[in-house]
């Protein structure tokens, strides 16, 4: 095997789709250099997600967001409309909101009192006298992002003119996204604040690469199926068993979802079970779902959206590099509109038992991510291997699908990484 | 009524079996009906968002069972801590035989490794509110409620695994 030094490699040779070996060069994760391309290349130009409507239920509403390296405000003008503006006053250049998230009719500068409607607008200045009686205000509003669009309500920015549409992009994907959104019979969700936020001393592809690997499982949370055990809900051979079930699907536009099958049988999937226990649910269920769109819906999915976002079961999950090797990772829970309230609550349990810097689970997986970063260090074979399952992959409509333990989903991620990173 | 000096004994014998890792120790101070409970948010009600942490009694063994009988990664190599109790108060709690307790705590965190290993050899501080509501049980006080209100609560937070 040729082991090739990062300054010998383009970016794109970085991946290498070998149709036997599929593998990535260690320095994705650990050089610095690659990381600021990334930003430039990929988050400073892809689709990225950076927040869900019910955020930002009421005009005057905001939240403050980075993209890549650039500080965004999202904000709800009075015009019911979301605006995603840079924060960067057009004056100086001090941002023009602090904090994280809030409610405020205008945005002000503190250095020279630069003041501007939610919507970008510059609507006034200290000492206005100063600039000629004819300035043209309207050129000089907070400037919007290039791309803000939504997709049933979450919400996606590009800050880039030119590219494929949120449409385009989503396309390979949403058919999984609306069968997520399907667990409420109204097919919407409504964010719960404040968000699980952990950061780890990792690369944040590190997080990509791990919602959903299937093959992991058994070995990482070993002890969470022992949890499980105590507590009687099944056995370490059961869990063992269900980690089988199911496939991995790698999908076009660096997309990708493990899979457990669905179900109507309370015993084998959360949707029937929790129609089984709430009538009310079933009835609202089965009034909007036919039962072969139950069996879709009722199949447990974690999504990945390429490059930052996860839908899971609880909770919209939300990558945020910070640097080569650090990571932010948000875990927004979420309630499911129109189902009985004990329902929610024991998503919101069930969520902090497993997820969170405190979670039976959650903290294992960064656990492997810092042993990752660490171990990379060690270049005598740089590669990293992405080729399970490769000799038995089927590509069915666009979609790589493999057996819940492979890698097809992973595959997807780095072609896209690796065709975002060949541009200029 | 439970006097300051009798509250700090108990709050530094607490820490104490955290800092030595007696954690099977440390759950039998908590009532049968405690919560333990670590927010993001502790002005929002628990049963309405998620929490760091927001343990009932069983939930709280499983944590206390996983740390000590699981083969856990977060906790191999094992938290050391360093906990520093200061700045308690008592206050008058519901019946003769409850207290409220508040008091900050400082805990120096650190988990020891090879060299070069990102997430160890690291020490951080993490500092805290706390509120603790006592209650006597059988001639003894035990823990009804224990709320860690961590300074950087609503900050991304490394892992907290340990039992802070």
């Amino acid at each position: 095997m040729e082991l090739r030094t990062r300054s010998q490699l383009s970016y794109a040779d970085l991946v290498v789709d070998d149709p036997r070996e599929f593998r990535v060069h260690g320095s994705v994760y650990t050089d610095p250099q690659v990381f600021e391309e990334e930003m430039r290349r990929l988050f400073e130009r892809a689709w990225v997600y950076v927040g869900h409507e019910s955020e930002l239920p009421a005009p005057g509403d905001y939240k403050t967001v980075l993209v890549g390296r650039q500080p965004l405000i999202l904000t709800r003008h009075e015009d019911g409309r979301i605006y995603a503006l840079y924060n960067r006053c057009r004056h100086r250049g001090a941002v023009v909101c602090r904090e994280e998230r809030g409610h405020s009719n205008f945005f002000r500068c503190r250095y020279h009192n630069w003041v501007y409607a939610n919507n970008g607008a510059l609507i006034g200045m200290a000492q206005a006298s100063g600039y000629p009686e004819d300035l043209d205000r309207s050129r000089y509003g907070l400037v919007p992002v290039a791309r803000l669009d939504s997709y049933r309500g979450l919400l996606f920015v590009s800050l880039a003119q030119d590219g494929p549409s949120l449409e385009e992009h989503l396309e390979p994907v949403r058919k999984y996204v609306d069968y997520w959104f399907g667990r409420s019979p109204s097919e919407r969700i409504q964010v719960i604040l404040p968000p699980h936020r952990y950061e780890y001393p990792g690369n944040w592809k590190l997080q990509a690469e791990n919602g959903f690997d299937g093959y992991h499982g058994n070995y990482v949370h070993l002890s969470w199926q022992r949890v499980l055990q105590l507590s009687k809900e099944s056995t370490v051979e059961e869990v063992q068993q269900y980690r089988q079930e199911g496939c991995v699907r790698g999908l076009r536009n660096g997309h990708g979802l493990l899979e457990r099958p669905g179900s109507l049988n309370p015993a084998s999937s959360w949707t029937a079970r929790m129609m089984h226990r709430y009538p009310e649910y079933a009835e609202a269920m089965r009034k909007r779902f036919t039962d072969a769109e139950l069996m879709e819906v009722s199949a447990r999915r974690n999504i990945f959206v390429f490059p930052n976002l996860y839908l899971f079961d609880t909770h919209i999950r939300v990558i945020v590099p910070k640097a080569v090797d650090r990571t932010e990772v948000q875990l927004y829970v979420y309630a499911l509109e129109d189902v009985p309230e004990a329902i929610n609550r024991s998503r919101y349990r069930g969520h902090e038992r497993f997820y969170g810097p405190a979670g039976f689970g959650a903290p294992d997986d960064i656990e492997v991510f810092t042993e990752i970063q660490t171990g990379l260090q060690a270049t005598g074979d740089p590669w990293n291997l992405l080729n399970r399952g490769q000799h038995r992959e089927r590509v069915v409509d666009g979609e790589a699908i493999g057996y819940t333990t492979d890698e097809a989903p992973q595959r997807s991620l780095y072609r896209a990484w690796r065709q975002a990173m060949a541009e200029p | 009524m439970l006097s300051v000096e009798e509250a700090q004994r108990f709050l530094v014998a607490e820490a104490r079996l955290l800092d030595e890792r007696r954690f099977e120790e440390w759950e039998q101070l908590f009532t049968d009906d405690a919560v333990y409970w670590v927010p993001m948010d502790p002005d929002r009600d628990p049963q309405q968002t998620v929490s760091i942490v927001y343990d009932d009694r069983r939930r709280l063994h499983e944590r206390v069972y996983r740390l000590t009988r699981t083969p856990v990664l977060d906790q191999n190599p094992p938290s050391r801590t360093v906990r520093l109790v200061g700045n308690v108060e008592v206050g008058p709690g519901e019946g003769p035989e409850e207290a409220q307790v508040r008091c900050n705590q400082l805990i120096a965190e650190m988990r020891p490794g090879g060299p070069g290993q990102a997430g160890l050899n690291n020490p951080r501080w993490l500092a805290a509110r706390c509120e603790y509501r006592l209650r006597r049980v059988d001639g003894s006080w035990r823990i009804a409620l224990k709320k860690v209100v961590l300074l950087d609560a609503d900050q991304p937070q490394y892992n907290l695994s340990f039992i802070p």
